[in-house]
């Protein structure tokens, strides 16, 4: 036999007593002396290091590169940016798997294929098949490059301080990429990816030049990694899910090829853009996917292309399943376990966010099988574990990792027994509802009030608190009635009614338009939307419809490319592909994904849009929608700047401003979104603006303008688009806290952004680390950010909820979504119009510091501070209006 | 690696504690355990079972492999330690006082090794 293959850390794992064995013609380890449990453990609790340095790496660069892995690959290859990777397979004709793969694109000018070891030769050997129709250039870089995985939730802290606590290691999201220098060892380059096959959603795959390979892996142990070998690798993928080439991919027991979209991840992977052409495996690849679209759809005509599938599978008792063993059903053989083992897992405790994983191990029997494609998830199975019948069941799945830091094990049945305690539970509460279940929700809802508005400090920057006008409108005749009515043509325009009995409501109404037309500064105001996500909705259905209006005979086409805020950056959900834009953002051909591109932001401040890249972002993908706004929001949007470089570039592009946060603010001491060239304002009327919880949308083009059609949509799309009963109680109401704020808006916007800043200072000098420019206060808008530390957010504001402090938790743009959240955002509107000035939120600042920082209870000093300040501000207060409302009360019979 | 002096071996790496002339544990040497690694199931008889010396009696798991386990004497199994059941790593940690089958009636003890002999024989199983 050869001599078997080492990797440039080969003496490192000697070192480190590493148990080797040969893996595929290389000498690996497979374990170290704390054993695999403990590696496994330990990957999922803090941070393993593996070496992953036998794995191929192929770099393909020239002019064909694209053609060539497109015709290769079965993923999209142009659907990567540079700094992206991609879970791709290398199919053969058959429609079978020769391996699968990584696609890196670290550089514009190359790709670098990752591959497993054991099957390095063989997919060279199948890409010199086809190379020499294309102009490329292969080169197999594993020798000169070591590569070590870093997987875990302490991973990223553990690479932060070995590459600096400021260097941003990549974009938070997986898949992302980065190209680094390591300060300890000068400053030698390290490529970085968030990729991993261990399933965990913190986790690194990091490339070095060989001669830096075992100094770093020598400080990541010095910072808490601790090596794990092959036998936890193993353990660790099956457990998340994921398909092992020679297992769950390749050739089955008998020798035969396993259909690529028998793996579920199979629907990643495959792409069939005609960009693509007539790829490696296309036709026989396409046959699978329509077999496994019927499968999934639950019809079992025609499995042929598709007879099994690999799916999970859990034993419900006591054993082992290994890879081999027959599955079976009602006695009758259906397939075999691909792989099997015994893991192990971390119990948890409590529930929702407030689950904490514990301390103690447990262990369960899983695995993959490839069995019969009619057999369904929850279908109860047996294994033939060497004579033996074990009772097992096909589960979703074995772990899930959409909760960062850490991955979480689903224990089958678990969701079941849960909900059967809810009910249990609910049904202890329930019983026929009458009087004492009236008394009772009348006493709770006192005691919420009280709670929410005479105890608690309320910073949460989507919220306002109502003047007494604002809340006897809300509840007064209108709010039980019918307004339905359109502009009709026939009769010049005039707004038709569908019901009778609406006069005051229909000037109610126009006076509501007047009135916030003359706030937003512009020409044209929708007020029937009833939410700012419904605006928002209304706004992109009514695009779709205007970009379709001149041929409506063919299947619509949607909106793309549009430019958007990320979400991780602070952009709203009710502008992103999977809140409400989802239904009308186009699919780019090219890379099959949404198209929706969003803007740059500045490296040294993240909270900031980049303009000079935004412009080259608008000149590369020629939006024809931009959507400014965000939720999480500290400064000006830069809409002058675009909405210049738009026109002077003659671009036709709507500019859309979604200022549902900021409206209440728009004026002198924020932005005037029409003065700086927005066509379209949609907003929320309840969070910087008085009103009661509605949406709003403003345009500003003339009667003349061709877009004055888009306008007209706008409002079919509100009614009947959007709303049959506009809840004319709130719009009532709205009407009053538009009044109110074009009485007091100078004073109370000041109030509002002074607060903001003075609040900012008074948590920085309690010791928060607060987000923002320091030049500019920290904030421009009524919001303040504060880092409480990495996934500690959603703590933070449950032991200040604790405290009559009610704010909430906010991911950074550093971090991976809420569970990692690890800031506070807070807003200073609703405190400001109770009265708080730059005093009040300094002893805020205070209180919230000792409750943070010093584990202080502080409810009752909460409470003092709080209780001085209950009346409303910026409000219409004088005696011939409480008298005018007392009569309403009188009236309404309260 | 540790091999006490009172208990006898076998070349299958199990070891026999005589408890009195025809009554013995069975359990599994240091070596065999370190040798299997993380210990995570254990298959074992009944009570009552009778087996000749060289039968297989049972197998562990570990995550890495199945291993049968060999019955190093003549006997019947009088009791089966439950306790392993629930935690087989205890094997791993305590692989003396971890005893997997309580045997009696035991005869055939000759062939067995003694400690010295036991760490001669495993110097050659590598």
């Amino acid at each position: 036999m050869d001599q078997l293959k080492r990797t440039q850390l080969y003496d490192a794992h000697l070192k480190a007593g590493g148990t080797m064995v040969d893996f595929g013609g290389w000498e690996m380890p497979v374990q170290y002396p704390t054993g695999i449990i403990a590696e496994h453990l330990y990957t999922r609790q803090r941070c393993s290091i593996f070496d992953v340095s036998h794995m191929g790496r192929l770099v393909i660069s020239g002019p064909d590169k694209e053609a060539f892995l497109q015709h290769v690959l079965s993923n999209n290859v142009e659907a990567l940016e540079v700094n992206k990777a991609q879970y791709t397979i290398v199919p053969n004709e058959e429609g079978g798997a020769l391996d699968d793969a990584y696609v890196y694109r670290f550089e514009e000018d190359r790709y670098t294929v990752v591959v497993n070891a054991a099957n390095t030769d063989l997919v060279v050997d199948h890409f010199n098949k086809y190379i020499s129709d294309f102009d490329v250039t292969m080169e197999n870089i594993s020798k000169e490059w070591a590569a070590i995985a870093i997987q875990g939730p302490e991973s990223k802290n553990i690479l932060q301080k070995i590459l600096g606590e400021d260097v941003q290691i990549t974009e938070p999201m997986r898949n992302e990429l980065n190209t680094l220098t390591v300060p300890g060892l000068d400053d030698a380059e390290l490529k970085v990816a968030k990729t991993g096959y261990t399933g965990e959603p913190i986790g690194y795959e990091v490339y070095i030049k060989s001669g830096y390979a075992e100094p770093l892996w020598d400080l990541l142990i010095e910072e808490g990694a601790r090596p794990a070998g092959l036998g936890a690798r193993d353990t660790t993928r099956l457990e998340a899910g994921m398909p092992l080439h020679g297992h769950e991919l390749g050739k089955d027991k008998d020798g035969r090829k396993i259909p690529i979209f028998a793996v579920p991840l199979a629907k990643f992977a495959v792409s069939f853009s005609d960009r693509k052409k007539d790829y490696v495996g296309r036709e026989k690849l396409k046959a699978q996917q329509e077999a496994f679209i019927r499968i999934n759809n639950g019809d079992f005509s025609d499995c042929a292309a598709l007879p099994k599938r690999i799916m999970p599978i859990t034993l419900l008792g006591r054993g082992v399943m290994r890879a081999g063993c027959p599955v079976l059903v009602d006695g009758k053989e259906v397939g075999y376990v691909t792989s099997g083992t015994m893991v192990p897992y971390y119990a948890s405790e409590g529930k929702g966010l407030e689950t904490v994983i514990t301390e103690e191990v447990k262990k369960r029997s899983i695995g993959f099988c490839y069995i019969d494609s009619r057999i369904v998830t929850d279908t109860r199975v047996q294994v033939d574990v060497r004579g033996k019948l074990l009772d097992a069941v096909i589960p979703k799945t074995h772990m899930k990792n959409d909760a960062p830091p850490y991955t979480r094990v689903i224990i089958y049945g678990e969701e079941e027994t849960r909900q059967n305690e809810r009910d249990t539970e609910k049904e202890k509460t329930s019983g026929t509802p009458g009087k004492r279940s009236a008394l009772s929700l009348i006493k709770d809802t006192i005691d919420n009030t009280v709670w929410r508005e005479k105890e608690c400090i309320n910073m949460i920057p989507s919220e306002m608190a109502a003047s007494k006008a604002v809340r006897m409108l809300q509840i007064a005749d209108p709010c039980l009635r019918y307004a339905e009515h359109r502009k009709v043509e026939s009769f010049y325009n005039e707004e038709i009614f569908y019901y009778q009995g609406t006069g005051f409501i229909s000037r109610v109404e126009e006076m509501l338009v007047d009135e916030m037309a003359k706030f937003l500064g512009c020409k044209e105001v929708e007020t029937r939307v009833l939410s700012g996500q419904m605006s928002n909705t209304c706004v992109f259905s009514s695009l779709v419809d205007f970009k379709n209006r001149l041929n409506r005979k063919v299947e619509p086409r949607r909106l793309g490319y549009i430019l958007n805020n990320h979400i991780i950056k602070g952009g709203h959900l009710s502008a992103q592909p999977m809140g409400a834009l989802k239904d009308y953002v186009a699919t780019d051909p090219v890379t099959e994904k949404k198209a929706v591109v969003n803007f740059p932001v500045c490296e040294e401040d993240p909270y900031r849009i980049d303009v000079a890249k935004t412009k080259e972002v608008i000149d590369e993908y020629r939006p024809e929608l931009i959507i400014f706004g965000k939720s999480m929001v500290l400064y000006k949007e830069p809409v002058k700047e675009i909405s210049d470089f738009i026109k002077a570039g003659g671009y036709d592009v709507n500019i859309m401003y979604d200022m549902a946060h900021v409206l209440g603010l728009i004026g002198d001491y924020f932005q005037k979104p029409f003065e700086d060239g927005a066509d379209i304002v949609t907003g929320s009327t309840h969070k910087t603006f008085f009103g009661p919880q509605r949406g709003i949308v403003g345009v500003n083009w003339d009667k003349d303008d061709v877009k004055y059609e888009l306008w007209e949509t706008i409002q079919s799309r509100a009614f009947p688009g959007s709303t049959s009963n506009h809840h004319l109680g709130t719009q009532l109401a709205l009407l009053m806290a538009a009044y109110e704020m074009n009485t007091f808006k100078d004073e109370y916007q000041k109030a509002v952004i002074n607060n903001a800043k003075s609040f900012a200072k008074s948590l920085k000098e309690a010791g928060f680390t607060v987000a923002g420019d320091p030049a500019l206060g920290f904030t421009q808008t009524h919001q303040v950010i504060v880092e409480v530390g990495y996934a500690s957010g959603a703590r933070v504001a449950q032991r200040l909820e604790d405290n009559d402090l009610i704010c909430n938790y906010q991911a950074t743009p550093y971090e991976e979504g809420f569970t990692a959240s690890g800031a506070l955002r807070l807003g200073v509107a609703e405190m400001t119009r109770y009265g708080f000035g730059e005093k009040e939120f300094a002893k805020t600042a205070e209180l919230m510091a000792e409750c943070v920082f010093n584990e202080k209870d502080v409810k009752e000093e909460v409470k003092k501070l709080r209780e001085q300040f209950t009346t409303m501000r910026y409000c219409f207060d004088e005696d011939d209006v409480e008298g005018a409302l007392g009569r309403l009360a009188g009236e309404l019979g309260i | 690696m540790n091999f006490p002096n009172e208990l006898k071996y076998s070349k299958s790496h199990e070891w026999v504690k005589m408890v009195d002339d025809d009554t013995a544990l069975v359990g599994l040497t240091d070596y065999a355990q370190d040798a299997l690694g993380d210990l995570v199931f254990v298959n074992l008889p009944e009570e009552g079972d009778s087996f000749e010396a060289d039968e297989v009696f049972g197998d562990v798991e570990s995550v890495k492999a199945v291993s049968d386990i060999i019955m190093p004497v003549n006997g019947t199994v009088a009791e089966v330690n439950e306790e392993l059941l629930d935690s087989p790593e205890a094997i791993n940690s305590d692989p003396y006082g971890s005893w997997l089958v309580k045997m009696e009636g035991v005869t055939g003890t000759g062939e067995l090794l003694s400690a010295g002999e036991y760490e001669e024989f495993i110097k050659t199983c590598d």
